[in-house]
């Protein structure tokens, strides 16, 4: 069985068919979107983790009401690429996937300084690309001038 | 490849600061090494000396404002850089250019990643203490600069693509200078290799050391030619075939070991590849429109997202934008393979010798300011 079918067989038996979203077409560039509540990310990480995936991408959106983080997996097969989307408040915390994924060691230490979200567990949580006595969160709509500050439903209702 | 025996009676562990100026960092980057005499026991990279804000940058100007930022990330291959940018944001606005346009991209493109390889096979080999052929390869890639300021208006951080086309089409002094640098980089091939690949001394520096396996690849999301000298064939050029490179005929090169020597071939094939990549677009370059009239300077996509990967001379890169239906984008994000690449060196480098880190540091092929961002 291919690695993607066996990674998604897996998370849907965990989190049930109704956390997934399938694009045949391609064309956002995510073969499926995995809807994640945080209590279930490290679990899902370790389910693709086993099925051979790497974490290609970690980032977050900065929205009114709240702040979602989008891990995209990727592994050595066409078209296999799926998104991790998990919500989380401004002043939340997120299960640290460090151990699953070493390259989660700085992308966190990234999204934590430029979102200014806690992972929960993350080993040695510095600054990466901020100085070292940096106070302040860039990526959030709350800092310097951006265009807009929208609702999540404004953007993706 | 020396092995490291700890021998706790002598041991003396102290550390030192690799970079941020070194000739061997390639950019602003510190590297701090714990050391115990001339082995490293951990290495722990220190980045962001160059962090300007792109993705910040991104949020307050419109689309195509944001498209010479693009090439200042990876100033090496800035054009695969700009090139992807273009094709994300069309494919978030849905606009399909001309098929020339889409091969003076693709055959601008590869020149670029063969400029990119060229110094980076200079750059590498003058760290290894070879000074020689960084001369050689200069010379080559200068070629290439004056075949694409002639083109797009610029040496280095071109902005030559633009939504629905590129900037200025090419004309017949284009195709016969492309055709002519290609023939003679090719009459280079033999002294490269009967200088550098066959050289006793860089093979002795070279082989089994740094290596990158297949796991190791994954667990640090290492791509490009540095997971294709661990045996993966994976390429966006293949695997995601975007632009034409569906249409043409060519090889992912790889290595078996993975080590330092694999990636030097890995890198030295890939030239060859995109020279014929280049020879079969300059043959099927179809006459036309080079830019599609009709797109707005300010595009407004519709409201969604798109994440789009290609490959650029390090690897896998990818823009992940998020419109809002305004004409600027909600969130540009990048991922830059040198982060990955860099990262893993965390593991690579424990318990090697400093004059094998140098190396391995040069094998991976590191840009700063594309970690930086």
């Amino acid at each position: 069985m291919a690695a993607k079918d066996e990674a998604l067989q897996r998370i849907r038996e965990l989190l049930g068919e109704g956390a997934l979203t399938a694009d045949p077409d391609f064309r956002t560039g995510v073969s499926w979107t995995i809807t994640c509540p945080r209590e279930s990310l490290v679990a899902v990480m370790r389910i693709f983790e086993e099925c051979g995936f790497y974490l290609e991408s970690l980032t977050g959106l900065d929205f009114q009401d709240t702040l979602e983080f989008v891990y995209h997996m990727n592994t050595y097969e066409p078209r296999a690429r799926m998104a991790v989307r998990v919500l989380c408040p401004h002043d939340g915390e997120i299960p640290s996937v460090s151990g699953v994924f070493s390259s989660a060691l700085w992308q966190e230490r990234e999204a934590w300084e430029f979102f200014g979200v806690r992972f929960s567990g993350h080993p040695d949580l510095r600054h990466l690309l901020l100085p070292e006595d940096a106070d302040f969160h860039p990526l959030r709509k709350d800092f310097g001038t951006v265009h807009a500050y929208r609702k999540r439903e404004e953007v993706y209702g | 490849m020396a092995e490291y025996f700890p021998q706790p009676a002598q041991q003396q562990i102290y550390s030192l600061n690799l970079g941020p100026q070194h000739p061997s960092t390639h950019g602003v980057l510190r590297v701090l090494l714990t050391l115990d005499g001339e082995y490293v026991l951990e290495a722990d990279p220190i980045i962001g000396y160059g962090h300007r804000g792109h993705e910040k940058m991104g949020e307050n100007r419109t689309y195509l404002q944001f498209m010479p930022n693009a090439s200042r990330m990876d100033y090496l291959s800035g054009l695969l850089y700009n090139h992807g940018f273009c094709l994300a944001v069309e494919k978030l606005a849905g606009i399909d250019p001309p098929e020339r346009a889409k091969y003076i991209r693709v055959i601008c493109a590869e020149l670029n990643r063969i400029s990119s390889h060229l110094l980076w096979f200079g750059t590498f080999l003058m760290d290894l203490g070879a000074f020689t052929p960084f001369l050689y390869c200069f010379d080559d890639r200068e070629n290439i600069l004056d075949i694409l300021d002639r083109v797009s208006g610029s040496r280095l951080t071109y902005s030559y693509c633009r939504f629905g086309g590129v900037s200025r089409d090419v004309d017949e002094v284009f195709v016969e200078q492309t055709r002519a640098f290609i023939k003679r980089l090719r009459s280079r091939w033999p002294d490269y290799h009967n200088l550098v690949t066959k050289n006793v001394i860089f093979i002795h520096r070279v082989r089994d050391v740094g290596i990158i396996d297949k796991d190791l690849a994954r667990r640090f999301g290492v791509t490009g030619p540095n997971l294709r000298a661990a045996g993966v064939a994976f390429d966006m050029r293949k695997v995601e075939p975007y632009e034409v490179y569906d249409r043409f005929d060519f090889e992912i090169p790889t290595g078996t070991k993975g080590d330092a020597l694999d990636r030097y071939r890995v890198r030295l094939e890939e030239m060859e590849q995109s020279c014929r990549i280049i020879e079969q677009a300059l043959d099927q370059m179809p006459a036309g429109p080079y830019r599609q009239e009709r797109v707005r300077l300010k595009v407004k996509p519709p409201r969604g997202e798109v994440y789009f990967a290609f490959e650029s001379a390090r690897g896998q890169t990818a823009y992940y934008l998020v419109s809002d239906g305004s004409p600027y984008p909600y969130r540009v994000h990048v991922r830059v393979p040198s982060f990955g690449n860099l990262h893993c060196l965390t593991d690579v480098l424990k318990e090697t010798l400093v004059a094998d880190a140098i190396a391995i540091l040069g094998s991976i092929d590191i840009v700063v300011p594309e970690i930086d961002r």
